[in-house]
């Protein structure tokens, strides 16, 4: 039995089917949708039942991904009974979405959540009631507590297996829309391929004159497979392909000429079908629901008195930020430590055993130089992106990131983005990988996409390490935060001008609105928490590990051949020694090159290529630091800063943006830009320095 | 009295009366429960030109000042016109 989990964001549907599957969950992208996919297998009462979970979504037309996809799996997959989570504080938008549902599907139970929530804003919704006036079963859940949950699922079995579909209401159109509607069904009645579609709902769904209405779809699973070969770290799970098999002509277009004639355009028709159905929600309303002092704030309503005020406001924004930053990037510190102490101990006694092995050296070099040592440096760093992720849940969970957007807005708008994207770029302060996962978040991939592209602009804790030490040993004392400051503005104004910039080139053919809600406060469940956290964390190490795997060889083959040669006659110095063309009219010599062409898999070693390259025996960052001053003049320092600051930030960044975008064009496309700004930035820094007379 | 939504004051109400230009951005406000005769509430606005917080059918909106000069309103209590044709 195949049963799908429908409902709007923040009704608690990822609770229940949490709860239902447990870790039996697959979790994969939408094939060519960058939206999750999660589906779990459950036995129950001799049967398995495939619970796919929906992406939340407030309507089903084709306006938005989440909405595509929803509707596409319930025409096309037909799933046996759609659970459809309900929120009872806020049943009216919510039933909006439950009558296009009951128009494409006749098999839907109702699980009614957040009574609790409701009964505190003096909400009572009456059960038995609401069931009868839409004639589904409604069965009451307490999603947060796991209450109801089982018994939800048992009734969506029961109904899956009866033999009659259910016969829920009908929204009673107003009569000048009735006639229009019957019309075009008779009409439609005399296709053969409308038959197999709820006839009422494809009339509507025509007469909005919607595209998608008359294709003819087969489920491809010769190419599915195809499609995971080729792309196996974009699309895990189980992926469904669709082909296009024929464009049926549907009857009805001189109707819908003569309608539109008499002002009955497709936006009209839209306009008239939402009102309707919204009216009629009013309407049944007062059978099933009872408002008390509808005035009376709710705890959410208090604390937003706080937490958007502008005053208050931003201050209580920054400190969420600080704990999570401090959280996420300070106070992990210790475990990354202990994972990469732990990494090289691993790599101590494998070298050992291998010795004792009389294996050849270079092969011992390259278990802890190559293979230990780069696979190290990125496994350090999932202990901050695991409590980060823990964090982003419980925060767009609890409804504290809707806030942060809506605060966070103004600044975005500036940028051409959405309030959205704040957060994804705030975070690429502390690590630009969960910066750019953190996109998920965002509805139109066209915003998505920009936010991911120009989050390698901002400096991440490593970089902004490694440029600290730099500063100071360059400029000594209130220069040095002069120094920093500038070249933190400049990376915020190379934001918004990329950002600008990208929305030329990436097409976009409607602005998405901002039209966000801001869900009540509540408390996250554990689960909720880390099921996510744990997904991203593995999905994560998955894909990035063989990357890492394959670079850190690379890496190492090329800093170590020819054998017993100073770093320079290595063949990455010899790279170094071509690139320094690029690198001349910025005066970097050639050891700088070295250090960027490195720096590439993880920015946080350029420090300690650096030092190599001087020879400085210390591996203290501030000695490394003060050796380069010997070396360099502060402006060709502050060159280098304003290159280190700006190329890509590190290799799994790279393969991240390639994840979450699914585009391998638009991935080398951001590397390059990446490049080029970084680079032509630093020779406008260099020159600009040198007319102004500064050396 | 015809107003724009982005003009009311913080604690001001008004009706929708109706919603204006059309595609994607009038769809998603209309899925959001923005329809003609909806009763809207503006809790607060954000600095600086932020968005506005809006309050309707007991849950709240954020929705740009941009997005809020679509919605034409009329003062509240007029809940009982008819709106059918309203979009036109």
């Amino acid at each position: 039995m195949k049963i799908a989990l429908v409902g709007n964001p923040n009704v608690g549907k990822s609770t229940v089917f949490n709860a239902l599957t447990g870790s039996n969950q697959q979790v994969g992208n939408w094939a060519g949708k960058t939206v999750e996919r999660k589906s779990g297998l459950i036995q129950r009462a001799n049967q398995e039942i495939e619970l796919i979970d929906l992406p939340g979504t407030y309507s089903l037309t084709a306006y938005s991904q989440e909405e595509i996809i929803t509707r596409e799996y319930i025409l096309r997959e037909k799933p046996d009974v759609v659970m459809a989570m309900v929120d009872a504080s806020n049943i009216e938008r919510n039933l909006y979405l439950v009558l296009q549902i009951l128009e494409l599907s006749p098999r839907v139970v109702i699980g009614l959540n957040m009574l609790d929530l409701a009964q505190t804003a003096g909400i009572t919704i009456r059960t038995s009631e609401l069931a009868a006036a839409l004639n589904v079963p409604v069965v009451e859940i307490v999603a947060a507590k796991g209450k109801g949950i089982e018994e939800f699922l048992t009734e969506a079995i029961r109904v899956g297996e009866l033999e009659q579909d259910l016969s829920p209401v009908e929204v009673s159109y107003p009569k000048e829309l009735e006639q229009k509607i019957q019309a075009m069904e008779d009409l439609l009645a005399k296709t053969k391929w409308a038959t197999r579609y709820p006839m009422r709902w494809l009339a509507l769904k025509r007469l909005e004159r919607d595209p998608e209405i008359g294709q003819e779809w087969k489920i491809s699973t010769s190419q599915s497979r195809k499609s995971k070969s080729k792309d196996s770290c974009c699309d895990p799970g189980d992926v469904v392909n669709y082909e296009l098999l024929e464009t049926v002509v549907l009857p009805g277009d001189d109707l819908l000429q003569t309608y539109e004639a008499e002002g009955w355009s497709k936006d009209h028709f839209e306009m008239a079908f939402a009102d309707a159905k919204y009216k009629y929600i009013s309407h049944i309303l007062p059978r099933f629901r009872t408002h008390e002092n509808p005035a009376k704030p709710t705890w959410t309503d208090l604390l937003d008195r706080w937490v958007l005020s502008p005053i208050w406001g931003y201050p209580i924004m920054f400190a969420v930020l600080a704990v999570v930053f401090w959280g996420s990037f300070v106070a992990s510190a210790p475990i990354g430590d202990a994972v990469s102490q732990g990494m090289a101990w691993t790599a101590d006694v494998l070298v050992g055993l291998l010795r004792w092995g009389h294996v050849p050296d270079f092969v011992q070099s390259l278990v802890r130089d190559g293979i230990f040592a780069g696979v190290g440096a990125v496994l350090a760093f999932v202990p901050q992106i695991a409590i980060f992720f823990a964090f982003f849940s419980f925060m767009q969970d609890s409804g504290y990131l809707a806030r942060a957007a809506f605060l966070g807005d103004r600044f975005m708008q500036l940028m051409g983005l959405h309030g959205k994207s704040f957060f994804s770029l705030v975070s690429g302060f502390g690590c630009n990988v969960p910066g750019i996962m953190a996109t998920r978040t965002l509805e139109d991939p066209k915003d998505r996409l920009i936010t991911m592209l120009i989050n390698p602009l901002i400096p991440c804790v490593p970089r902004l390490g490694v440029m600290s030490a730099v500063v100071a040993a360059f400029f000594p004392g209130s220069r040095g935060s002069v120094v920093m400051l500038s070249l933190l503005f400049l990376s915020m104004i190379l934001v918004m001008f990329s950002a600008l910039f990208l929305r030329r080139v990436v097409k976009q053919t409607e602005r998405s609105a901002f039209v966000m809600e801001l869900p009540l406060y509540h408390i996250p469940t554990m689960r909720n928490v880390l099921i996510p956290t744990w997904h991203k964390t593995y999905s994560f190490l998955k894909r990035a590990w063989t990357f890492i795997l394959v670079a850190s060889i690379v890496v190492w083959v090329l800093s170590s051949y020819p054998q017993g040669v100073p770093m320079n006659e290595t063949w990455a110095g010899d790279m170094g020694g071509w690139l320094s063309f690029i690198g001349r009219p910025l005066g970097f010599d050639w050891r700088i090159m070295v250090a960027i062409v490195f720096g590439f898999t993880a920015k946080e070693t350029t420090l300690s290529t650096l030092g190599i390259l001087y020879g400085v025996a210390a591996d203290a960052s501030q000695s490394i630091a003060q050796a380069m001053t010997g070396a360099m003049t502060p402006l060709r320092a502050f060159t280098f800063l304003v290159v280190y600051m700006l190329y890509i930030p590190c290799l799994a960044s790279v393969v991240t943006t390639y994840k979450e975008s699914g585009s391998l064009g638009w991935t080398s496309f951001g590397v390059a830009y990446n490049l080029i700004l970084s680079f032509v930035m630093g020779w406008i820094v260099f020159h600009g320095g040198m007319l102004l007379g500064f050396q | 009295m015809k107003r724009l939504l982005g003009d009311l004051k913080p604690g001001e109400r008004a009706c929708v009366e109706h919603i204006e230009g059309g595609g994607a951005l009038r769809r998603r406000m209309m899925d959001m429960g923005i329809v003609p005769g909806v009763e809207l509430e503006v809790v607060r606005r954000a600095p600086w030109g932020g968005p506005l917080q809006v309050r309707l059918k007991g849950y709240y909106l954020a929705m740009r000042r941009g997005e809020c000069a679509k919605i034409i309103v009329t003062e509240a209590h007029q809940e009982h016109r008819e709106h059918l044709l309203a979009s036109r």
